[in-house]
């Protein structure tokens, strides 16, 4: 969960990317490292080896409400054979980034991804309203005869009315965006309800 | 796997399991060893809780030089074969360190992802101290916003 660290100075939100596979996930922790890479926050991408099933990505985002905020970003593969670290990146997760595949022929998918995400916050004894949440809808560079608009999407995906953005995450349209939603919505919730024992003494990380 | 604390038994068996990592070795900051798997020499694990407590204090004081504060979370040294995660984290008990070596069947992330677990597993299982109630400063929105604005340009 969001560490505020005992030290009062550090601060570390874990946001993960799920969404069907093949929608882009990967591609935007690339895109979003690609462009970062040579700015002033502080960028690292694990080394990806066919043992560790994930991307990862950590943004320094300097001082945000009087601590050094840092952001990690998971994505793992939407294949069924990596359910377990599904699994386990979101019981740390503070927030999650629904990357959901903008082709109408792929709905049918994202809901499924969309149950999955349930089932794996239930596992958690978790609510899925109480998870902070943003919807990025992608592959809108598409011919538009192929994609739906956001509305449909919405109404097909967006049970709960949460921000939701179209995008590509191969050029990295709406990816700030997103990303911006998904660590306010996080922030508001810690600034409003942090209880002692999410006050975590960790530096690590 | 030997410890000293009988509660870090299966936190330590766990990250070990998860993370495929080779070695482990919990010590305070100091290099007091709390907790072992792997090593077979007694020797080897006083050398490594020393080394390790010696890199992280080393790092630590460069990141002070330098104006990184407190200090670097985690070090990782890799190698062809081999790789070294150095991290630390604080519990009830005070600042402890872990040194994990993994190989060729796990990688930095997988690491470092099981071995924030384990801390927080650490910090929950361990006697439960008083905690100071900590909330975030105002006005945290439009610094992300300006945070947000530096890192990816108006877009």
């Amino acid at each position: 969960m969001a560490r505020l660290a005992a030290d009062g100075v550090s601060l570390t939100v874990t946001l993960v990317i799920f969404g069907p596979s093949r929608s882009g996930k990967s591609s935007l922790l690339r895109g979003v490292h690609d462009r970062l890479g040579d700015g002033p926050g502080t960028v690292r991408m694990a080394d990806a080896t066919p043992f560790s099933p994930l991307d990862w990505l950590a943004i320094d985002l300097g001082v945000i409400g009087g601590r050094n905020a840092t952001v990690h970003l998971y994505a793992v593969p939407g294949l069924a054979a990596y359910d377990s670290t599904r699994r386990l990146l979101l019981s740390q997760a503070d927030g999650v980034v629904f990357l959901a595949d903008s082709q109408g022929s792929r709905l049918e998918a994202n809901l499924d991804a969309l149950r999955q995400l349930q089932d794996h916050v239930l596992a958690r004894e978790g609510d899925m309203r109480e998870l902070p949440i943003v919807f990025l809808y992608t592959k809108q560079d598409l011919p538009s005869d192929l994609v739906l608009p956001l509305a449909a999407l919405d109404e097909a995906l967006n049970f709960r009315n949460a921000p939701s953005f179209t995008g590509d995450a191969l050029r990295g349209t709406g990816v700030r965006d997103a990303l911006q939603a998904a660590l306010t919505l996080v922030l508001r919730r810690l600034a409003v309800t942090t209880e002692p024992a999410d006050v975590a003494g960790f530096g690590a990380g | 796997m030997r410890v000293l604390e009988p509660w870090l038994a299966d936190p330590l068996a766990e990250l070990l399991r998860e993370s495929s990592a080779r070695l482990a070795l919990v010590m305070t900051s100091s290099g007091q060893v709390i907790a072992q798997h792997g090593f077979t020499r007694s020797l080897d694990v006083m050398a490594a809780a020393a080394l390790g407590a010696g890199i992280l204090a080393t790092t630590g004081e460069l990141a002070r030089v330098v104006g990184s504060g407190r200090g670097f979370g985690a070090v990782v040294h890799q190698g062809s074969a081999q790789g070294v995660w150095l991290a630390g984290f604080d519990t009830p008990r005070g600042r402890w360190i872990g040194l994990v070596v993994f190989g060729r069947e796990s990688s930095v992330g997988l690491v470092r992802m099981f071995f924030e677990r384990f801390a927080d597993t650490v910090t929950l299982v361990a006697p439960p101290v008083t905690a100071v109630r900590e909330v975030l400063a105002e006005g945290f929105e439009r610094e992300l916003d300006a945070s947000l604005r530096a890192l990816f340009g108006r877009s």
